[in-house]
């Protein structure tokens, strides 16, 4: 059975089709990329597989337990973590506060503890935190407040912050927007390295290069609706595909 | 010297300033310290639910039910003062739990208008129900007792005011510099981010107001039974826009901000209280923060520290030195 199955998955905004019966389904140990033209409902897809949107159709069965309409921290709860599209941190801590609060769905306090502890994270938890700083290379910033942070690094600390909270599966919404081409190779080298170690992956992404290099299977989506799947190579060749992306006229040319 | 140090350091300076006032000022001064305190503890309280991003212009609501509560329960079945007390804050608590967990669904302005409809609504069943509250005529309440023992004069009451603030704030400290104040600022900062991280906003939140709530009451509670008299328009609006202006005006980025915010600005307006000067003051002051320091109080010693770092000597620039 898949890790992840979506079932046609609609949402409506108003007389709109975001997201119109689109199946979705990915194994465990995958890397499964989610590709299409600006405005064919990637991100709305995320949006409803991560609970921060209801489907207004279809369902979200997630290891096995049927997740529709479970709301954002309950989906992070059953191991299922996303990323953000716009470079979401919390920028007035530090990097290493930023994976600690991660680590939030594995940390248990008590009222003792809050109150009469002698450190904000119990050294399991700090430990923890510099295992995740070091396998994505952000150790050195570890005390930098995050906004200081170049793009780049920033990015990757939201990575690192969603690894934190140990996901079966991770979404990762635009992993690479906004770098040049080391730093992108940097991280679809990473996201490698992350499914190596025991993590699916799902991932948004326009950079082209990045997706067909990293991914195993790609879908493709199109004005809401499921335009094709299969492999990048395959995915690439087929004729729908191409017309989704750069218009009908090209073929005849 | 470190930053905690430093902190430490002019805190015991304070305290013991303030153990030993009763010393040194007269009556007027013991009174007037008596009621900053209580501010403090308003200021402090409102702090939880701020920096979870909610803006609560509500807060002298649960003021007034402690206050209300623990005054009823002295006056008409002779409870003890710690008791009424405790059960002031604990009625307070109780109906921030009920007013919080529908409305702090709601996103920023639609909360804060809950909290406005419903500090309002209190302080009209405050007037209304006079069987129980004596309405606008006031209700009067016995002095407070510990243990026992009634403390008649005006200087017990001020430690004993005094006492309460330091276990208010000692206690609002340990949480904010806890595991739980850090995943408070991060809803406040991020909470779409805090959420994808399996964090229950929604309970946070509660939480937070709900605690809120409780040491308003406690501030309330000790208010009735130190003045010992009870009005309820004294808890309008008004009150609970002096107590968010505290926060702003004292800075929101630091524990103290709240605490700064509401001593600076209760002595500062002593000449006004009551008067209808009081909110021209607190606009003004409030106006020049937002447009000077719009970090707040909190922020002056910092900044006043890179000016005298900015304009020395030799011309060249030197960075500063990190704190």
């Amino acid at each position: 059975m898949p890790l992840l199955q979506a079932r046609s998955l609609t949402r409506h905004f108003g007389g709109l089709a975001a997201v119109s019966a689109v199946d979705l389904s990915v194994e465990e140990g995958e890397i499964v990329g989610l590709i299409g033209p600006n405005g064919a409902g990637k991100t709305t897809c995320f949006n409803l597989l991560s609970g921060f949107l209801r489907p207004t159709g279809g369902t979200i069965v997630f290891g096995g337990e049927d997740i529709t309409g479970f709301r954002p921290h309950q989906v992070a709860g059953r191991g299922l973590v996303r990323t953000f599209q716009l470079t979401t941190l919390f920028q007035d801590m530090t990097v290493r506060e930023n994976v600690l609060l991660g680590m939030h769905l594995h940390s248990r306090q008590g009222l003792r503890r809050l109150l009469f502890g002698r450190q904000i994270f119990p050294p399991d938890e700090v430990t923890g935190s510099d295992e995740v700083l070091e396998f994505t290379g952000l150790a050195p910033q570890a005390d930098q407040l995050a906004k200081n942070l170049p793009h780049g690094h920033q990015r990757i600390l939201s990575i690192a912050m969603a690894l934190a909270a140990r996901p079966r599966l991770l979404l990762l919404d635009e992993p690479v927007t906004g770098m040049n081409l080391e730093e992108s190779g940097h991280v679809m080298a990473l996201v490698k390295t992350i499914r190596d170690r025991g993590t699916t992956i799902l991932l948004v992404e326009h950079n082209m290069k990045a997706v067909m290099g990293t991914c195993e299977r790609v879908v493709v989506l199109n004005f809401g609706l499921k335009l094709a799947e299969g492999t990048p190579a395959e995915v690439s060749t087929s004729a729908a595909v191409i017309e989704a992306y750069l218009g009908a006229g090209l073929q005849h040319a | 010297m470190p930053s905690n140090a430093r902190a430490a350091t002019v805190f015991v300076a304070v305290v013991a300033l303030l153990i030993a006032l009763p010393f040194v000022g007269g009556d007027y001064y013991i009174y007037l310290f008596a009621l900053v305190f209580i501010n403090v503890i308003l200021a402090a309280s409102l702090r939880p639910s701020l920096t979870c991003g909610q803006l609560n212009i509500g807060h002298s609501a649960f003021m007034c039910i402690g206050a209300y509560t623990s005054a009823l329960l002295a006056k008409n079945l002779g409870v003890p003062f710690e008791v009424s007390l405790l059960c002031g804050a604990l009625l307070a608590a109780v109906v921030g739990l009920a007013i919080g967990y529908p409305s702090l669904r709601l996103r920023g302005v639609y909360f804060a208008m809950v909290t406005v409809a419903f500090v309002e609504a209190i302080r009209l069943i405050a007037s209304i129900w006079v069987p129980l509250t004596r309405g606008n005529a006031g209700l009067s309440v016995p002095k407070p007792s510990l243990l026992g023992m009634s403390l008649a004069t005006r200087t017990s009451q001020y430690y004993l005011a005094l006492v309460l603030m330091l276990i208010v704030l000692v206690i609002l400290y340990k949480l904010e510099r806890s595991r739980l104040g850090l995943v408070w600022k991060s809803i406040g900062m991020a909470e779409n981010l805090a959420q994808s991280l399996g964090v229950d906003i929604a309970n946070h939140k509660l939480l937070a107001f709900t605690l809120g709530c409780f040491f308003a009451g406690v501030a309330g509670a000790f208010y009735a039974h130190f003045i010992r008299f009870l009005f309820p328009p004294e808890f309008g609006f008004l009150l609970a826009t002096n107590i968010l202006v505290y926060n702003f005006v004292g800075g929101r980025g630091h524990f103290a901000g709240p605490v700064v915010g509401a001593v600076f600005l209760s002595l500062l307006s002593e000449p006004f209280r009551g008067s209808p000067y009081e909110t021209i003051f607190f606009s003004i002051v409030m106006l020049l923060t937002i447009l000077f320091l719009p970090g707040g109080l909190i922020t002056l010693p910092g900044k006043l520290a890179g000016l005298r770092r900015w304009r020395p000597t030799s011309g060249t620039y030197a960075p500063p030195a990190s704190a």
